[in-house]
C-alpha cells in the first residue's frame, strides 16, 4: 500500500517510522524504509528518526554508516555505479573511479552540486566478463576507459 | 544469590552468579590483560587481550563477555595464549604511533626529557600528553616480546582541534568504545558513537558535527576513561598524571557538584567527576573552568591604595587601616555590601555581619551568573540619590555609572575590573580551591570545601579580610575566628542561594551561568564562547599590513611545517648555519629557527617549524597569505666547513632541513657529503629527494626500524668513520639535544674529527644582549647566538645545556593556547 506523500518531510519520515515499533531491533528496517521514501538520510531524517526510536542521532549515525547501503547526499538525476569488485579491480576499475571522481568533481557517495550525477561504487555486478564495467541509470557499460565513460557522461548530460 | 565455583589457574574461586571469568580472575587477584573493560561499565569484548582457555569450550573466549559457571576450569596462561595476545597487541600497535615503545634508547631518553613535548600531532609517546597514564603503553611494556611484525600505518587524520577543551587525535585511537559507552551510560543518549566502519571506524557526532552541536554536555568522562590519549583535556594534558586530587564542592553555581579538584605542584590542572555514575555528572564550567579561572594571568594578587589619584601597591596593614578609617564614616546605613552569592558560608556570613552588626548598612548577595546591570534598581536609586554613600563590591557588581556618586568604594575581588580600577582600595581574594569552608548548595544541602590551595601572592580568602575588618572597626571578639569551622559553629540557618533557572549538567546550550563574580567567564576561559557565552567585546587591532608575507605553507610530516616567506635582506645575506627570530605575533614570544634554503632573487627564505609548544604552535596556526608580524636574521656564525674535503652531516627532526644547506653548498663545492637522517618513524621522514640530490649518499635511521635501518643517526656516524674510504674529516649534526649528545658520546673516539653540533639553548634576544643562551664550550662561556649556533660538540657540558633548557618547564606547559585554532589569533583577518 503506497500512501499520499505528505508535503513536510518530517511528517513524512515520522510516518514511515511508525509502520514500525519503537524498539531498538527495528531501527535498520525503518532507515531502510526512509531511504526508501526520501532517497537518502539527511541529517533531518536521522533526528527525526533518533527521536523516534529514543536514540540519540549519533547513536542512529553510527548504525547506519556501518552499512554501505545507506547514503548521506541526494542521489542525483543519473546514478553511475563503477564496479569495484576482483575481476574489474585487475582491469583497472580504480582508475575508473578516479576518473569519474575528477570529471564529477565530487567523491564516491557524493551527488554533484547540480543534482545531475550521484557516484557510488559497489563490490561486484556478477558482470566480471565484461571488466571494468560499470552501471549507468541501470544500464551496464562494459569494458569502460576513462575516455569511455567521460563520453558517456557527456551523452548523459545532453 | 547463586554461589559459583570455578577453577582458575588451579585455584578455586567463588563468585556470585552473573559474574564474568574476568571478574573471577579479578577476585583470585590474578592479572588478566585488558584495556576495554571498566568496572563501571557491561563488558564489551572489544580489545581481544583478556582471552582464556577454558576446558572443553572451544577456541578462546574471552573472559570479560564469558559468564563464569559452576565447574568451569579456565587457564589464564598458556604459550598460546601468550601469542594470541601478543599478536592482538601487535595488530593495535600497528595502527597506534609506537616509536618510542620499539626504540632502543627509550630509556635514555625519558630521563632526558622528563615530560612529553607539547606537540599539536602525538606521532610517538614522546609527544603524547597521555604518556604517563596511557594502558596502551603500559600494557606494550610490560608484554614480554616487543618486536613489532607489522609495519607501522599512520593515517595521518588530522587532529580536531575545533571544539572547546577537548581535542582528539584519531590516529591514536584503538576503537576500545570506552568513550561513547561511559557517554551513554551516563546521559542515556551518547553525544559520539563509532561510525563508519574498517579503517574509516571512528569516534565521532552524527554527520561529523562539532560536539558543541551533538548534544556533549563537556562533562569530560570521555577525556577521563581514554585508555590512549586520543581524547585529551586541552589544558592538563600536558601536565601529566596529576599529583594529588581532593575531593571538594563546586562553587560556580549554586548547584554546588561534587567533584575532584587533580592538582600537580599545588594548583589545580583539572577537575574530574568523582565517579561515573549519571549522578556524578560535571557541566562543561565544573569540568573545565577552573584551572582556567585559577592560573588568570591577570589576577589581582597585591592589596591596592589610591594615592594621589593613581592605585598603588601598599601592604596589607596599609590596605586595611585606609579601608577601615573609610568604612568608619559610613556606620549610618549609608554602607552597601555586595557580594557573590555562591561563595562559601563562612564568607557569606561574616560579610553579612560586617554590614549590618559592624557597619548598620545592607548586604545583597548576587545571584550566580548576575553582574552589574543586575543591581536592583532601589538600590542604584539609592546610590544616585546619596543614600548610600559608601559600597564594598566583592565581585564587579555595581555599573561603572554610579561610582561618581559614590564617597567611597572598595573592591575585593580575583579579577581586575573598570570598577575596581576606579576603586578607593582594591583587596585580592583567594578564590575557589584557594579557600577552606563550607557551601550551601540550592537545594540547602552543605558541602564541604577544600583543602584550600596556595593563592597566589597576597590574595587571601574573603572572610580573613572581613574578619580583620571588623577587628579595626570594634569588633574585637572576631578574632576568635582563625580557622574556618570556628566561623562555621557560629553561622546557624543561613539562607540557600537562589537558584539556577537553567541545567548547566544537561545542555552546554543556553544554559551554562555566563559570569563568575560579575566577570563574563568567557574572558578568562576563551573557549566558553563557542557555547555562545559573552564577553567583553576584543579591541579592534585592525587590519596589520606589516610583517612578513607567508607566501606557502604545508605540514610536509606531521608536526613539521615548512615555510616560505618573503625577506629579502634575509634572502641576500644568509649563509649556511645561521638562524632567524620569529615572533608570529606583536605580541609573541621571540623564538630562533635554522634557516634551510634562500633564494636572493625570488627574495624569499624557506625553514621547517616542528609545533612542539606554544610559541610554534602560533607560528603553526598561521596560513599561506598571513604575516609573520616579525623575522629578524640572518643571524649566528656561519659555519664553514670547506675546509674539509669528505663530510657527513647528520640531521633529525627538524634538524633534518637544517643541514640542506650545508649539503647545497658543499656538494656545489664539489665535496663529498654523506647524509644521515633520523626519524621516530618512517612517516616522520621528509626533504628525502631535496638531500639526496645534493649528496653522495643517504642513510636512513628510524628508531623503529620502519624505514632504513633501526637505530639513530650515531650509529651510521661511527660506521662512517670506520670506514676506509667513507670516513669524513669534519662531521655537524642537528636536531634535539639528545641526539647531538648521544652523537658526541658515541664519537669521541674519533675526536680529531670534529662533530659541529648547532646548541639550542633558550634564545631571547638572538643577538648576544641577554645571556639566556649561554652555554659552556672547553670551559668557556659562550653565546650560542652569536658565538655559535655550531661548537665543536666533543667540548660541551651537556648536562648544563638540558637543565637550563628545562628551567621553564611547568610556565611552558600553563602558556599553552587554549582557544585550540587559534582562530582568534589578531595576525588572522
Amino acid at each position: 500500500m503506497i500512501e499520499a506523500p505528505t508535503a513536510n518531510p518530517t511528517e513524512r519520515i515520522h510516518d514511515v517510522c511508525r509502520r514500525f515499533g519503537p524498539d531498538r531491533e527495528n531501527l535498520i528496517p525503518a532507515l531502510q524504509e526512509v531511504q526508501e521514501s526520501e532517497g537518502f538520510l539527511s541529517p533531518e531524517a536521522v533526528d527525526v528518526i533518533a527521536g523516534y526510536f529514543s536514540l540519540s542521532a549519533n547513536n542512529v549515525y553510527g548504525v547506519a554508516t556501518f552499512y554501505a547501503q545507506f547514503r548521506y547526499h541526494p542521489p542525483g538525476r543519473h546514478c553511475l555505479k563503477i564496479c569495484q569488485g576482483t575481476a574489474c579491480h585487475v582491469q583497472g576499475s580504480g582508475v575508473l573511479l578516479d576518473a569519474a571522481e575528477r570529471s564529477l568533481g565530487i567523491r564516491s557517495g557524493e551527488t554533484t552540486e547540480d543534482g545531475d550525477f550521484g557516484l557510488e561504487e559497489l563490490a561486484c555486478l556478477g558482470s566480471c566478463a565484461l571488466a571494468p564495467a560499470v552501471v549507468l541509470d541501470g544500464v551496464v557499460h562494459a569494458r569502460q576507459t576513462p575516455k569511455k565513460l567521460n563520453a558517456l557522461l557527456e551523452k548523459a548530460r545532453s | 544469590m547463586k554461589e559459583i565455583t570455578l577453577t582458575i589457574d588451579g585455584q578455586p574461586v567463588s563468585v556470585a552468579s552473573g559474574a564474568s571469568v574476568l571478574d573471577a580472575a579479578k577476585a583470585l587477584g590474578i592479572e588478566v590483560p585488558s584495556i576495554c573493560s571498566h568496572p563501571d561499565l557491561p563488558a564489551y569484548g572489544a580489545c581481544r587481550m583478556c582471552v582464556v582457555e577454558i576446558e572443553s569450550v572451544r577456541g578462546f573466549p574471552t573472559a570479560c563477555t564469558t559468564p563464569a559457571a559452576d565447574g568451569m576450569v579456565v587457564r589464564t596462561e598458556s604459550e598460546t595464549l601468550r601469542r594470541l595476545r601478543e599478536n592482538t597487541l601487535e595488530l593495535m600497535m600497528s595502527g597506534h604511533p609506537n616509536a618510542c615503545l620499539v626504540c632502543d634508547y627509550r630509556a635514555v631518553c625519558e630521563k632526558h626529557k622528563p615530560t612529553p613535548s607539547k606537540a599539536g600531532t602525538s606521532t610517538r609517546c614522546g609527544l603524547c600528553g597521555n604518556r604517563s597514564e596511557c594502558d596502551l603503553r603500559e600494557l606494550v611494556l610490560s608484554s614480554p616480546g616487543r618486536n613489532l611484525g607489522l609495519p607501522t600505518i599512520y593515517s595521518r587524520k588530522k587532529v580536531e582541534r575545533d571544539d572547546p577543551f577537548i581535542e582528539r587525535d584519531h590516529n591514536l585511537c584503538i576503537l576500545c568504545g570506552l568513550c561513547w559507552r561511559i557517554c551513554d551510560k551516563i546521559h542515556g543518549q551518547p553525544a559520539i558513537s563509532i561510525v563508519r566502519r574498517g579503517k574509516e571506524a571512528r569516534i565521532a557526532a552524527s554527520f561529523d558535527r562539532s560536539w558543541v552541536d551533538s548534544g556533549c554536555t563537556f562533562c569530560g568522562a570521555c577525556v577521563d576513561i581514554c585508555p590512549t590519549g586520543t581524547i585529551s583535556d586541552r589544558f592538563a594534558k600536558w601536565h601529566g598524571h596529576p599529583e594529588n586530587k581532593i575531593l571538594s564542592t563546586c562553587m560556580l553555581c549554586p548547584e554546588g557538584c561534587a567533584f575532584h579538584e587533580m592538582t600537580e605542584n599545588n594548583r589545580v590542572v583539572a577537575t574530574r567527576m568523582t565517579g561515573f555514575k549519571p549522578e556524578n555528572r560535571l557541566c562543561a564550567l565544573g569540568r573545565f573552568a577552573y584551572p582556567q579561572l585559577l592560573q588568570d594571568r591577570h589576577r589581582l594578587d597585591r592589596p591596592l591604595l589610591r594615592e594621589s589619584g593613581e592605585l598603588v601597591p601598599v601592604s596589607q596593614e596599609e590596605a586595611m587601616e585606609a579601608l577601615a578609617a573609610a568604612l568608619d564614616g559610613f556606620r549610618d546605613g549609608s554602607f552597601l555590601l555586595l557580594g557573590n552569592d555562591t561563595e562559601l558560608r563562612e564568607t557569606k556570613h561574616l560579610y553579612r555581619s560586617l554590614a549590618g552588626d559592624v557597619l548598620h548598612g545592607k548586604a545583597l548577595f548576587m545571584a550566580a551568573g548576575s553582574g552589574a546591570e543586575d543591581l536592583p534598581e532601589e538600590l542604584a536609586d539609592a546610590i544616585e540619590s546619596g543614600a548610600i554613600r559608601a559600597v564594598l563590591s566583592a565581585g564587579n557588581f555595581l555599573p561603572t555609572g554610579l561610582r561618581e556618586h559614590l564617597d567611597f568604594l572598595a573592591v575585593i575581588d580575583a579579577f581586575p575590573s573598570t570598577l575596581s580600577a576606579s576603586a578607593d582600595v582594591v583587596l585580592p581574594a583567594s578564590i575557589l580551591a584557594e579557600t577552606t569552608g563550607t557551601f550551601r548548595d540550592a537545594a540547602g544541602d552543605v558541602k564541604g570545601v577544600g583543602p584550600a590551595l596556595p593563592a597566589p601572592e597576597q590574595a587571601r580568602p574573603e572572610w580573613h579580610w572581613v574578619r580583620d575588618l571588623a577587628q579595626r572597626l570594634g569588633a574585637e571578639d572576631w578574632c576568635r575566628f582563625r580557622y574556618a569551622p570556628e566561623v562555621t559553629r557560629t553561622i546557624g540557618d543561613d539562607p540557600a542561594p537562589a537558584p539556577l533557572r537553567t541545567r548547566p549538567r544537561d545542555s552546554v546550550k543556553d544554559s551554562l551561568p555566563t559570569r563568575f563574580r560579575g566577570h563574563f567567564l568567557a574572558d578568562r576561559v576563551p573557549a566558553l564562547r563557542a557555547f555562545g557565552l559573552p564577553s567583553t567585546p576584543a579591541e579592534e587591532t585592525g587590519a596589520d599590513k606589516r610583517g612578513f608575507p607567508i607566501r606557502r605553507k604545508e605540514e610536509i610530516a606531521p608536526n613539521f611545517h615548512s615555510f616560505l616567506v618573503e625577506a629579502p635582506e634575509i634572502a641576500r645575506y644568509a649563509r649556511p648555519g645561521q638562524f632567524i627570530m620569529l615572533m608570529a605575533s606583536e605580541t609573541s614570544e621571540r623564538v630562533p629557527f635554522t634557516l634551510t634554503d634562500w633564494d636572493p632573487e625570488a627574495g624569499t627564505i624557506l625553514f621547517i617549524i616542528e609545533e612542539t609548544g606554544r610559541s610554534s604552535r602560533e607560528l603553526c596556526a598561521l596560513r599561506a597569505g598571513d604575516r609573520i608580524a616579525h623575522v629578524s636574521g640572518p643571524l649566528g656564525a656561519p659555519l664553514d666547513l670547506s675546509g674539509a674535503g669528505t663530510i657527513a652531516l647528520a640531521g633529525g627532526c627538524y634538524g633534518i632541513g637544517a643541514i640542506y644547506p650545508f649539503a647545497k653548498a658543499l656538494h656545489r663545492a664539489g665535496k663529498r657529503v654523506f647524509v644521515v637522517l633520523e626519524a621516530s618513524s618512517h612517516f616522520l621522514m621528509y626533504f628525502e629527494d631535496e638531500l639526496r640530490e645534493f649528496c653522495e649518499e643517504i642513510f636512513f635511521t628510524t628508531r623503529d626500524g620502519s624505514m632504513g635501518r633501526k637505530g639513530a643517526v650515531h650509529d651510521v656516524l661511527v660506521e662512517l668513520l670506520q670506514s676506509g674510504d667513507k670516513r669524513p674529516d669534519a662531521m655537524a649534526a642537528i636536531g634535539c639535544t639528545l641526539m647531538m649528545q648521544m652523537a658526541t658520546e658515541a664519537t669521541r673516539p674519533w675526536s680529531d674529527v670534529p662533530l659541529h653540533v648547532a646548541l639550542n639553548p633558550i634564545m631571547i634576544d638572538g643577538t648576544g644582549m641577554c645571556g639566556a643562551c649561554r652555554v659552556s664550550v672547553g670551559g668557556q662561556t659562550n653565546f650560542a647566538c652569536v658565538d655559535g649556533p655550531f661548537f665543536n660538540g666533543h667540548e660541551v657540558d651537556w648536562a648544563e645545556l638540558a637543565s637550563r633548557r628545562g628551567a621553564f618547564v611547568q610556565v611552558e606547559v600553563e602558556a599553552m593556547p587554549q582557544n585550540g585554532t587559534l582562530a582568534a589569533h589578531p595576525c588572522r583577518h
